[in-house]
């Protein structure tokens, strides 16, 4: 009986996260690209020979850390900053201005990337340029600036969320306590709200880093990497585009592959390793009904 | 925080002032959209009819808008469905039914949910082309229900360990099996649940880009993601135009977020993905 | 340590249109520990959180001494409060969450710890400083949040029901053992319980709210002999007064077929007549049918049926149930109170 209830979706995972999990690192082996499409030939660990000695894997790796790192630093401190913020002020407004800050996340993300565009542009049309009194099309100009706060906008309602829920979960006589022993508000964040705030911080950031660390979506929309040689090229952009893109003439499936392999590879020992740390035993206890 | 503090106002003046970005953003689309030339975000025309001709005419080749959309509209209810029925069914078994690997089971749903799903595209669309579902609507549906499986299955799993098991116990009891238990006792129980994961899913389907962008070629079976993006890589000069076009791509988003805005507060509140 | 007078003038707070407490005055003074005893919503605490400052009142004026701070943040209260839940900071050591008011008044390294000591020792719990509050007793906690609030010497000292969460053994011990640290320190303290016992025992003068309104602020001893309406005669007493309604007339007072003789002539008219049930005698004119026996250890509490009505009696004399008794009072213990509820002092 249970495995009626978990046929599809065991049968779903199987056939598109299991089966692509080992078909990523078997491509990566073989020599697969549009001429060889039908037959590849198996090439051993060629692919990765071939990345390594890349002369712009280099200047690839330097993007991607880049990106996640800056990226990161606003995802959790906006998220924390909005979360403190918000939480000062009549739950009503609070209220609102996170639901507000959960529009980038909602909103499709071609839509996003256009306004982005929209709000970038030259004088006397983008506001960015109107407000800073200096002309310039700020996607070319400074490309990694709007990629990291066109991505963070997204990314701190995360943060935001899960905060304020931690700072809701604080019993309220604590801070009286504090009030009654002189804490004014600065001194209260300091001694009483941020320490309970450690483990969410930590949380998310050790599941926004995994999660930076593949992401292209916004990055190919914004720039596809450009605007020059490959300047906000990040790892899974690259890969994305030696596999499936026209860009190169004849489509190198197995080395866009390999690179891929390198980040599901990364993926699993990463989610295992969040498994361990972020307490798996709460999570599961026996049922109270043994028959079927 | 329950004490408010003392200059409670200066602190939203803050908050509002961080978030006029985002205002500011929705403001300029709009205001595109209908009036064509925006100069940041002062309208320099007046509202402009031609901007919306995409509703009728096919704009550059093409298809009409309505294909797109309706496209879009199969493809979020369809993946919102196979997500709700597929991801509780499995849920319910891991939360209320006992069977060897139970454990086993839940920890591969949880390292899934923390897996960046995205980086196996390329897999994918190799899998696909062997199944014969490259370039089919099923293809896509089936490959976006699947990737949020994990986390709609950890959703409802949350809200089927709310439940009592006395009423599992009296229904088994008066004879009832668990199959008629799941769908005429279980299931209405955790209708908040179904809501808000049928939600979610519904717009994370609506605004799925990458997906279809990698996965669907025709152009009679172009969602409205790809539809938008292809004004995108123009070299274009008529932002009102495709202003317009997103105007009507993200409407119904927008008309969602306005009416439910603390019901979607809560439920992002729930699980949140990147 | 010194404590200071408090006074409360025309105090009353509302949540919209709930009145959690209607107008009160209140004198408190110096060094005295005064309860606020009640049933849940009576108002005992909402009054406590406007003394504190975590609620600011909808009308009326609180004085320190001869000031007036009912506008006040309560960081510039200089009060002392203790919580029913302890509220211990969890990721902080004994020591660091004593030290806590300390530390916010930037106190200088080696007068901080000789201060904490100084006041653990009070309490004794030095020995436990380093622990966290995770890793200490109920009683320990509690004891570790009451050196928090009296480490940086209070004006005024706030206990919100701070034994309700002690097992029983240990309310009685911290009962007295608070209270001779408030005698010993002289602190002003206002207590907020809903245990009539409790507020007996520890302090000078006991306020008793019902739905918002003050009933009467009196000595435990007043209290217990000469309660102001019916509400406080039900309320503080264990077992609770027996309260019968009839008649005073002609100095007797009549209840169906229930009379007894009043200790002096009574304005006639309806009322209530209260009996505490250790103030019966056997012998008497009231004749009832045991219909309970519970023991008490050297003592009985008799239910009685008479004439329909279950009176409770403490005897040393242990009936059978199903047996006859007769009852009597000495008038003087007798407490009458009019149609409306108040009390009516029997002419001496």
């Amino acid at each position: 009986m249970p495995a009626v209830f978990l046929a599809p979706a065991t049968i779903l995972i199987v056939l598109f996260f299991l089966i692509p999990v080992v078909t990523t690192i078997g491509l990566s082996l073989t020599d697969i690209s549009t001429m060889t499409f039908r037959e590849p030939k198996w090439v051993g660990i060629a692919n990765y020979r071939e990345l390594a000695g890349d002369p712009f894997i280099g200047k690839i790796m330097g993007n991607t850390a880049r990106y996640v790192i800056f990226t990161l630093l606003f995802n959790v401190g906006m998220g924390l900053l909005l979360a403190l913020l918000s939480t000062s002020v009549r739950e009503r407004y609070g209220g609102q201005v996170r639901a507000l800050w959960l529009l980038p996340r909602i909103l499709p993300a071609v839509v996003y990337v256009f306004i982005w565009q929209g709000l970038t542009r030259e004088a006397p049309f983008g506001l960015v340029s109107d407000v800073l009194g200096v002309s310039r099309n700020w996607i070319s100009a400074s490309p990694w600036t709007v990629i990291i706060l066109a991505n963070g906008l997204v990314g701190a309602s995360f943060g935001m969320l899960l905060f304020t829920s931690a700072i809701r979960a604080i019993p309220h006589d604590l801070f009286y306590a504090a009030a009654v022993d002189g804490a004014t508000t600065a001194q209260t964040v300091r001694r009483v709200v941020l320490p309970m705030l450690t483990w969410p911080i930590m949380f998310v950031t050790a599941y926004q880093t995994l999660s930076l660390l593949t992401s292209f979506e916004y990055i190919l929309l914004l720039t596809d990497g450009g605007p020059g040689f490959y300047t906000t090229t990040v790892w899974a952009l690259h890969a994305y585009k030696l596999a499936l893109s026209n860009y190169f003439g004849n489509v190198q499936f197995g080395l866009g592959a390999a690179m891929a392999a390198v980040l599901v590879v990364i993926g699993i020992l990463v989610s295992l390793l969040y498994l361990r740390i972020f307490n798996f035993r709460a999570l599961v206890t026996e049922p109270k009904v043994e028959v079927n | 925080m329950p004490l408010l503090p003392p200059r409670w106002r200066t602190v939203l003046l803050v908050l509002l002032i961080v978030t006029v970005p985002i205002a500011a953003g929705m403001a300029w689309l709009f205001l595109t959209g209908v009036f064509n030339r925006v100069h940041g975000l002062i309208p320099v025309r007046p509202p402009s009819l031609a901007n919306w001709r995409f509703i009728w005419e096919g704009v550059g080749g093409r298809p009409l808008v309505h294909v797109a959309l309706l496209n879009s509209l199969v493809f979020a209810v369809v993946v919102a469905a196979i997500e709700v029925v597929v991801a509780s069914m499995a849920a319910y078994a891991i939360s209320r039914m006992s069977f060897p690997g139970r454990r086993f089971y839940l920890g591969l749903v949880l390292v899934l949910h923390a897996f960046p799903a995205v980086s196996l595209i390329i897999a994918i669309f190799y899998i696909l082309r062997l199944l014969g579902l490259f370039d089919t609507l099923t293809g896509v549906i089936l490959v976006k229900a699947s990737l949020e499986l994990p986390l709609g299955i950890w959703l409802m799993k949350g809200f089927f360990d709310n439940l009592s098991w006395e009423m599992e116990m009296a229904a088994l009891v008066d004879g009832m099996s668990r199959w008629p238990l799941f769908w005429k006792v279980a299931l209405p129980l955790v209708r908040p649940g179904l809501l808000a994961l049928g939600t979610f899913a519904l717009l994370s389907a609506w605004g799925e880009f990458i997906l279809p962008f990698t996965l669907i070629v025709s152009s009679q079976k172009t969602l409205m993601s790809n539809f938008l993006q292809t004004f995108l890589s123009e070299g274009y000069a008529d932002f009102g135009m495709v202003a317009a076009v997103g105007v009507v791509y993200a409407l119904p988003v927008v008309v969602i977020f306005l009416v439910g805005q603390r019901y979607l507060l809560n439920i992002y509140g729930g699980g949140v993905k990147g | 340590m010194k404590g200071i007078a408090v006074r409360l003038e025309g105090l009353s707070k509302h949540f919209g249109k709930v009145v959690a407490l209607a107008s009160l005055d209140l004198d408190i003074r110096a060094g005295e520990m005064v309860a606020f005893l009640g049933p849940s919503g009576c108002g005992k605490t909402t009054t406590l959180l406007m003394i504190a400052g975590i609620y600011q009142p909808t009308a009326g004026a609180i004085y320190f001494a001869d000031r007036r701070v009912e506008h006040l943040h309560p960081r510039d209260r200089d009060v002392g409060m203790v919580f029913q839940s302890y509220a211990l900071y969890p990721h902080l050591s004994l020591f660091e969450n004593i030290a806590f008011p300390l530390r916010l008044k930037k106190m200088g390294g080696n007068e901080l710890a000789a201060k904490v000591r100084q006041t653990a020792e009070l309490l004794g719990i030095a020995n436990l400083l380093e622990r966290r509050p995770g890793q200490v007793s109920g009683g320990q906690q509690q004891r570790a949040a009451l050196a928090r609030a009296l480490v940086k010497e209070p004006q005024v000292l706030l206990l919100d029901e701070p034994l309700s969460n002690l097992d029983a053994q240990v309310r009685l011990q911290a009962r007295s053992e608070i209270r001779r640290l408030q005698l010993d320190i002289g602190v002003t303290s206002v207590l907020v319980t809903h245990d009539q016992a409790e507020a007996l025992a520890m302090a000078d003068r006991v306020a008793v709210f019902s739905t918002g309104e003050l009933q009467q602020f009196a000595p435990p001893d007043e209290l217990y002999s000469r309660p102001a309406n019916l509400f406080v005669a039900g309320f503080v007493g264990h077992p609770p007064m027996n309260l019968i309604g009839g008649a005073f007339s002609d100095g007797v007072f009549a209840s169906d077929d229930l009379r007894l003789p009043l200790p002096s002539p009574v304005a006639p008219g309806r009322g209530t007549l209260g009996v505490r049930p250790e103030d019966f005698v056997m012998g008497g004119p009231v004749r009832g049918r045991v219909v309970v026996v519970e023991a008490l250890g050297r003592q009985v509490l008799i239910t009685v049926d008479v004439g329909g009505r279950m009176l409770k009696v403490v005897s040393d004399t242990r009936p059978s149930p199903g047996s006859m008794v007769a009852l009597g009072v000495d008038p003087v213990r007798l407490h009458l109170f009019d149609g409306a509820g108040r009390r009516v002092e029997a002419a001496p």
